[in-house]
């Protein structure tokens, strides 16, 4: 430890939710059928397609777009509703705007989800996308990030992704003392010197990809 | 079907989803699809579909949502098979 105090006051409805899909795990054709497809997307999200500047955008990676966003606002509300149950039908995606050109930028999108209007950041690029979600329309106290690792076995992406965040963690508070558990409702919250930070973090795994993000305030 | 036989069946369903194939031996009525048997989440409408094809069933949204444990699987097939 290095002496810097760390003044985090836990906030109750402080939260963060991601995702990570490994475009190359999924089935393309399975993906496209209506069977499919229509247990994620609401007929809106469906028409909301034909509709979209997409550069590129191939109606199965729109699904898995749509899906990455609405897990992510999963676990964004979970944190705060741990009774709750994913229903990816129930999570409706308003608005989404594509970026400037299929190589750079985010699709951002607004979420409506029970009462809560949510944002989220998604990055589809070299076969993955990944999406964080935050209450912030700017964004401003989220960091997220992904990464490829070697292996993936369950245990060793959960193992990677902890040990990623806390890396990134350490490098944004300057503690070494940081550790990650989880609260009553499964969602990581992290611990400096063995006492809550309020400091809300989340992982995701797919594939050969790990991701996380975490919400942090001066 | 009874609850013992739809269990055997689901096996079959949960199988390509399950890294571990050892967890299916000794899954109970308990066990969570995502937190136990580690199916990763992008794979819970394959298990749905999957479901259906298997039972010769349709999955309503509303009891789709419900099959997030064994239990709750078992509890959503054996309804639809004995309607």
């Amino acid at each position: 430890m290095n002496g810097y105090s760390l003044q985090v006051k836990p906030q109750r409805r402080f939260s963060t939710g991601n995702d990570i899909v490994a475009l190359r795990a999924t089935q393309p054709d399975r993906t496209s059928l209506p069977r499919f497809y229509s247990r994620i997307l609401t007929v809106a999200e469906q028409e909301l397609y034909d509709r979209l500047e997409r550069p590129g955008l191939a109606f199965d990676h729109y699904t898995w777009l749509c899906w990455s966003i609405k897990e992510s606002a999963y676990k964004f509300n979970k944190r705060n509703s741990p009774e709750l149950v994913f229903s990816p039908l129930r999570i409706t995606i308003s608005e989404l705007l594509p970026p400037a050109s299929a190589a750079e930028g985010y699709y951002r999108c607004k979420i409506t989800c029970g009462p809560a209007i949510l944002y989220s950041r998604s990055l589809l690029r070299d076969g993955v996308i990944v999406t964080v979600v935050s209450d912030d329309p700017q964004f401003t106290n989220t960091r997220w990030g992904f990464q490829p690792i070697g292996s993936s076995a369950h245990a060793d992406q959960s193992a990677a992704a902890r040990a990623l965040v806390l890396q990134e963690l350490q490098a944004t508070l300057h503690r070494d003392d940081l550790q990650l558990q989880k609260d009553e409702a499964g969602c990581p919250i992290v611990l400096a010197g063995g006492l809550p930070t309020g400091i809300p973090v989340s992982l995701a795994h797919h594939d050969h990809y790990i991701a996380w993000s975490f919400n942090y305030c001066h | 079907m009874d609850r013992r036989a739809i269990l055997e069946e689901l096996k079959k369903v949960l199988e390509p989803y399950t890294e571990n194939k050892e967890l299916l031996g000794n899954i109970d009525e308990q066990t969570d699809l995502v937190k136990d048997l580690k199916i990763n989440s992008s794979n819970l409408v394959d298990v749905i579909i999957d479901a259906e094809a298997k039972y010769d069933v349709e999955i309503d949204f509303d009891s789709a949502e419900k099959m997030f444990t064994v239990g709750s699987c078992i509890d959503v097939i054996q309804e639809k098979v004995n309607k």
